[in-house]
């Protein structure tokens, strides 16, 4: 689905690409850009974001749909373009929620944009407000690091115009050139996690020795009476001695006559 | 200068990768072990430095960096090396005499509300190279900004968002125009909480920073309590792509820091334990 992705987005579609410190989606979204470079132009909002040096070609807080529209209108390009954004997160910190949301949303539907593409830094915000963006995004992918050196593991979820939602997790990693390549698909996330438990649950496999029992030493082994179960037939052996058995016959004796409370009885005083 | 830590990171003051945002934060630890060592290794690569000193006074790092072997009076004659000192200069803000003139850096300390604009001003003078040609002044190489450190100016009444405009900025200048690198010092205390992004505090300032930054270095304590052959460990992290190919991110070493010096291992290779 990745792929599919990155080959190009329908009219109308926002893209949103999650990461966290622990792995950076820049290098997924200059894939991206790369992907779709015939439709692109470069806007620079990063050396002067907030008006500083008063040298700014576009600052953080004209994002709005009339300055964005405005802006694409100067590059003059007969097809709509791409709007690539880098990063959300550095626009949702100085302009509140709901206002880039309604932003979004306007754009989503205008003529002037084909899709947008957004770099979301999921830990840098509340949970309301990333949920709230991707909520208005057609396609999210969650990007975290894989279990080897440069793969990477994206969680995509889509949703198509007709409201149906695909999820999907796959493995990638990212070239030199930005190329990226798929390297293997994980429909459910819990399948992997089963599949070594199966494989220890069964020791009795590739032994040296047989401790299978055939049916005759199974049937022999259920009859055995074991020793200490207390049976009926035993308790009546024991009550009633046999004939010839010994007989324990006792005779209190006055040495045996101890008590633990007085032990000076026994002296003769 | 840390000749291991170098190889770790793969520079000599001869041949560094420019343009380089180096995070270097620590939890519950002491890092400014690795300013110093940055502060010697970008003199000795005869850089322009620029450092904001604002939790120590200039001769706390003369006397150690005298011990690496590098001589700060000497760089700032020379102009080598532009100095900050923030005590003094907020002490001159806070008890606003005649004579005292100063830059107008730490005017924060006057109204944190406004942000750190003029801070970032007197970086940008700093470091951009006045032009002319004159006689006799040396031409220095690419800028670097040292700054120790960014978490002071939390306590300083400056919110988190502020700080990192101004580290935006910085690298936007630095970086990206001059092709200079920057190496800021940021300090949490606190286990690393789960917080929702709400509270604005140090945790979130690392944050930031980090998507910021392209090489981190992280300063921890031993999760197994006191040792004392081991001072502690330092994961590096690299976030962008190296030209050498290479694709390990993450590598964790443990140090242990001398009186001139501190030596980095692999986990489990400390000279007292082998």
């Amino acid at each position: 689905m990745l792929s599919e992705l990155l080959q190009g987005t329908d009219t109308g579609a926002v893209l949103i690409i999650q990461d966290s410190c622990s792995y950076s989606g820049q290098h997924l979204l200059k894939s991206f850009i790369s992907a779709a470079l015939n439709k692109l132009h470069f806007h620079s909002a990063y050396t002067d974001p907030l008006g500083w040096t008063n040298r700014s070609a576009f600052t953080v807080h004209q994002f709005c749909v009339e300055e964005l529209t405005h802006l694409l209108k100067q590059t003059s390009h007969p097809k709509p373009v791409t709007l690539v954004i880098d990063s959300l997160s550095w626009i949702l910190r100085h302009m509140s929620p709901p206002a880039v949301c309604k932003s979004l949303q306007q754009l989503k539907k205008g003529g002037a944009v084909r899709a947008v593409i957004g770099l979301l830094h999921a830990d840098m915000h509340q949970r309301g407000t990333v949920g709230s963006v991707c909520h208005l995004a057609t396609s999210v992918i969650t990007v975290a690091p894989g279990t080897k050196g440069d793969e990477a593991v994206a969680k995509i979820t889509k949703r198509s115009k007709l409201g149906k939602v695909t999820q999907d997790e796959e493995i990638f990693s990212i070239k030199g050139d930005f190329s990226v390549t798929v390297v293997s698909k994980t429909s459910h996330a819990g399948r992997r996690q089963t599949e070594p438990e199966e494989q220890q649950m069964d020791p009795t496999a590739n032994l040296t020795f047989n401790i299978r029992l055939s049916d005759t030493e199974r049937e022999a082994k259920e009859k055995l009476a074991l020793p200490f179960v207390f049976s009926k037939e035993k308790k009546t052996a024991l009550l009633q001695s046999g004939p010839g058995s010994g007989r324990i016959l006792y005779e209190p004796d006055a040495n045996d006559d101890y008590d633990q409370e007085d032990p000076d009885d026994d002296l003769d005083v | 200068m840390f000749t291991e830590l170098n190889s770790i990171l793969n520079a000599t003051p001869d041949s560094f990768t420019q343009g380089e945002f180096i995070l270097v934060s620590d939890r519950q630890s002491d890092a400014s072990f690795l300013i110093h060592h940055f502060l010697s290794f970008y003199l000795r690569a005869r850089c322009k430095v620029c450092f904001l000193g604002l939790v120590q006074s200039f001769s706390h790092y003369s006397a150690i960096s005298q011990r690496l072997g590098v001589s700060l009076t000497q760089a700032r004659e020379k102009g080598q090396l532009i100095f900050l000192e923030g005590l003094k200069e907020s002490l001159s803000i806070l008890i606003p005499q005649e004579t005292t003139t100063g830059s107008q850096a730490m005017d924060f300390l006057r109204d944190p509300t406004v942000g750190l604009q003029r801070l970032y001003e007197f970086v940008r003078s700093s470091v951009s190279s006045d032009g002319g040609g004159e006689e006799g002044v040396e031409e220095w190489g690419p800028p670097v900004l040292l700054v120790d450190d960014v978490s002071v100016l939390l306590s300083l009444g400056v919110s988190a968002g502020a700080a990192l405009d101004f580290s935006h900025y910085c690298r936007a200048t630095v970086c990206s125009q001059l092709q200079g690198n920057i190496v800021m010092l940021v300090r949490c205390h606190g286990e690393e909480a789960e917080d929702d992004g709400s509270d604005e505090g140090s945790e979130w300032l690392l944050k930031g920073l980090t998507h910021q930054c392209s090489l981190t270095l992280h300063v921890q304590g031993l999760p197994t309590g006191y040792c004392r052959d081991i001072h502690g460990q330092v994961e590096v992290c690299w976030r962008r792509r190296r030209g050498d190919g290479q694709h390990t991110q993450k590598k964790l070493f443990q140090y242990k820091v001398h009186d001139k010096g501190a030596s980095f291992f692999a986990p489990g290779t400390s000279s007292a334990v082998l």
